[in-house]
């Protein structure tokens, strides 16, 4: 039944195979495991690298981590992140990916890369004009809107703001994505529908967004994973105020690792982070129905 | 040949100026070796503290060392050059890295064999620090002899780095705002309620809409109001076991409504004008803020248009426990993995720049600091900066609690939003940011040194 694999050629190949498995298992090893693994013991430590400290507390730092209302309502500002900035992500995504595809749009180039410019300029770099754009005296938005609002600093609109930022950054990911799953779509179905007598909606709700459902579970899985680690546009925008208002669970461990060198605790937060971000990603699988 | 002969014309003058700019206030050599030698220190100078400059180094042998620093390269240099005109035979490699990586870079590197045998310190790191200091080989009385505040340094009887100067908060004013308000000198506030008065005087509003502040702290209340004014009401930072932290007190409360009324009440300001108070001054919107002595720099540098004043942190009834917390900035430190011969080329570095008062005046003029170092406290060049010259008369009245963890800053500065942006109580708001220093210092050694301030209760 199965084919027998091809057996390797000469001994060239198979030194070149062996250099290239030694060089990834290195690679990985040096710059995953064992890091993960002296930030896993650490996480059971107190644990500042640069003082040299270095004490066995036990579970104390994942009991401290359960207790700290502030971890829980940044877990809380963090879903609410993740959600509203996947949700855009996906709906914008695809509806300009679907529109760049139609045979009614010319310059298709043009516009994927002008979609996709924000997604490779440098989140820093966004995030500082962003956050130009939102001041409350000389910000274009509030000009441009005649508006009197202190959006970063305002509980009510700082995380909302952020989130807009994100979205208007990261969606051309989304477009990228979607126009190679449209591009690859079997054209005799599209064309079976046609001749059925299918018109543009029945079209694209029934045969091309299923056929794009395993696109859609790549985008929302690599979003979750990515939004979860987000802490760079808080870093630059708000700091996590006013207050902490918008702390998200990265900001955290930023904090507690580079500002209060308290990588012990951090660590725990990184793992209890991980767990979470390894529910999510399988509970998108369980409500996709597609656990291959 | 022209061009040989050009560079090394040149060179000759490159040298002769740079050992021109580095000569101390020490006696200088004499005789006719020419321009250079003349300006090379050959007999010791120093106060208490001195430098026999005569004393070869590492027996005359070539030495090469390192010395980590964050900025002012300049500064560095010219002492650096200074240092190796008497004692040829070192030479001190400077290395520049940006503040963001100097601190994760440095413990890693001190650590190793091959970590720098001198570096800045700034305090605010002491904790990753002291694992790797070794202690100056200086006698305790010397330097207390030289430098104020040193007691305050002393770990185990020993002295791993001192404050070279002092740096605090002042009130910065622009000068065309005060005098289009009918302003005048006789007008700068001794009292906050005064200090509240004027700032009304200095508001302009269109309507509701505000168009010039008259006061701004915003960003910045918590290191330049509520570290600071408790000590003018009598309160520490930390309770009398050094670690327990002061903040959720009736006094704390008192200054954190006094900003809110000032903004709410006075209308001199708003949370929502200006992010940062001190851009704000700089932009020309805001007609006073409190800083810390480094932004006279800045605004001599950055905001170059802006006409302004200082005036000293007003009280609230003229006799204060203490004027207001400052900030030391540090001598070098010596790194006590380095190999022996480095360490004994970074010690004599040291008390080189200690001994210096050229060094010491120059170090204090670029961060605007008041010396430390006892003799130079009325210098004629240190008068001459406005920042410092107004604290002269009190500066003994400003104290220092000792390497705060940053957790002092972020905890208040949370709470401060939380009252300004949040709407949450003021009560509320100390008692958690109480609550999350107590936390966060669990696994600090940090203890206050306010209770050797020299008018302490």
């Amino acid at each position: 039944m199965f084919k027998k694999s091809h057996p390797l050629q000469s001994k060239s190949e198979i030194i070149l195979r062996d250099i290239v498995v030694v060089a990834m298992v290195l690679f990985f090893s040096v710059f995953l495991i064992i890091p993960i693994g002296i930030a896993f013991a650490g996480s059971f430590h107190e644990w500042n690298p640069l003082s040299g400290t270095y004490r066995f507390l036990g579970l104390e730092n994942y009991k401290e981590v359960i207790v700290n209302p502030l971890f829980w309502k940044s877990l809380w500002n963090t879903i609410i992140f993740s959600v509203v900035v996947i949700i855009f992500r996906v709906g914008l995504g695809l509806a300009i990916a679907y529109a760049i595809y139609s045979a009614l749009i010319k310059y298709k180039s043009f516009f994927r890369s002008v979609f996709y410019m924000p997604v490779v300029t440098p989140m820093v770099a966004v995030a500082f004009v962003w956050k130009f754009m939102y001041n409350p005296q000389i910000g274009t938005i509030n000009q441009m809107f005649g508006l009197d609002v202190n959006w970063l600093m305002n509980p009510k609109t700082a995380l909302a703001a952020v989130i807009v930022m994100t979205i208007w950054k990261d969606f051309g990911y989304a477009v990228v994505m979607y126009m190679a799953g449209l591009y690859s779509l079997p054209a005799d179905a599209l064309e079976a529908a046609k001749v059925d007598g299918a018109n543009a909606w029945q079209n694209f709700r029934y045969i091309t967004l299923p056929l794009l459902k395993s696109m859609t579970l790549f985008v929302v899985i690599t979003s979750i994973i990515s939004y979860i680690q987000a802490y760079v546009q808080i870093l630059i925008m708000t700091e996590g105020g006013p207050g902490t208002a918008t702390y998200l669970s990265s900001y955290i461990i930023y904090d507690e690792a580079f500002v209060k060198y308290n990588f012990g605790y951090a660590s725990a937060l990184s793992f209890v982070l991980f767990i979470i971000t390894a529910i999510f990603t399988w509970l998108s699988f369980r409500v996709s129905g597609n656990e291959e | 040949m022209k061009k040989k002969v050009l560079t090394t014309i040149m060179a000759a003058v490159i040298a002769a100026t740079a050992l021109a700019g580095c000569g101390s206030g020490a006696q200088t050599g004499g005789g006719d070796d020419g321009a250079a030698s003349a300006n090379v220190p050959t007999e010791p100078f120093g106060d208490t503290v001195k430098y026999d400059p005569s004393v070869a180094i590492n027996d005359g042998k070539d030495i090469t060392v390192e010395l980590w620093e964050w900025g002012s390269d300049e500064l560095f240099q010219q002492v650096i050059d200074g240092y190796q005109a008497i004692h040829p035979n070192v030479t001190i490699k400077l290395v520049n890295n940006p503040w963001e990586d100097y601190w994760t870079k440095l413990p890693l590197a001190l650590d190793g064999e091959n970590g720098p045998a001198i570096f800045n310190v700034h305090n605010s790191y002491h904790e990753n620090l002291i694992n790797y200091l070794a202690p100056l080989d200086i006698p305790l009385e010397d330097l207390e002899a030289d430098f104020t505040g040193v007691e305050a340094h002393v770990i185990d009887g020993k002295v791993y780095y001192i404050d070279y100067g002092m740096m605090t908060g002042s009130v910065y004013y622009n000068k065309d705002m005060w005098e289009a308000a009918g302003l005048t000198e006789n007008d700068i506030p001794k009292t906050w309620d005064e200090m509240r008065e004027v700032a009304k005087k200095l508001t302009i509003k269109d309507g509701d809409r505000l168009v010039q502040a008259g006061l701004n702290f915003n960003d910045d209340f918590h290191q330049n109001y509520l570290l600071g004014l408790n000590y003018q009401l009598g309160d520490n930072l930390f309770q009398e076991d050094g670690r327990t932290p002061n903040v959720n007190t009736d006094n704390m409360k008192k200054i954190m409504q006094m900003l809110v009324d000032m903004y709410e009440v006075d209308g001199v300001g708003s949370k929502d004008f200006g992010e940062k108070g001190a851009d704000s001054f700089g932009q020309g919107q805001s007609a006073m803020v409190i800083q810390w002595g480094h932004y006279y720099n800045t605004l001599n540098t950055t905001w170059t248009d802006i006409n302004f004043g200082v005036f000293e942190i007003p009280t609230f009834d003229g006799e204060p426990y203490a004027y207001n917390r400052y900030n030391g900035e540090s001598t070098f430190g010596i790194n006590k993995n380095a190999p022996a011969e480095q360490q004994a080329v970074a010690q004599d570095f040291v008390k080189y720049f200690l001994a210096n008062d050229e060094a010491q005046i120059a170090f204090n003029m670029a961060m605007s600091t008041f010396p430390a170092k006892k003799s130079l406290a009325d210098n004629e060049q240190v008068m001459q900066n406005p920042s410092l010259s107004i604290l002269a008369d009190h500066i003994d009245h400003y104290i220092w609690p000792g390497p705060m963890p940053s957790t002092m800053e972020t905890s208040l500065k949370k709470a401060g939003q939380d009252v300004f942006f949040n709407g949450v109580d003021i009560d509320t708001a100390l008692n958690e940011a109480q609550e999350s220093i107590i936390r966060d210092m669990k696994s600090s050694t940090f203890e206050s040194v306010e209770s050797l301030y020299k008018y302490a209760k």
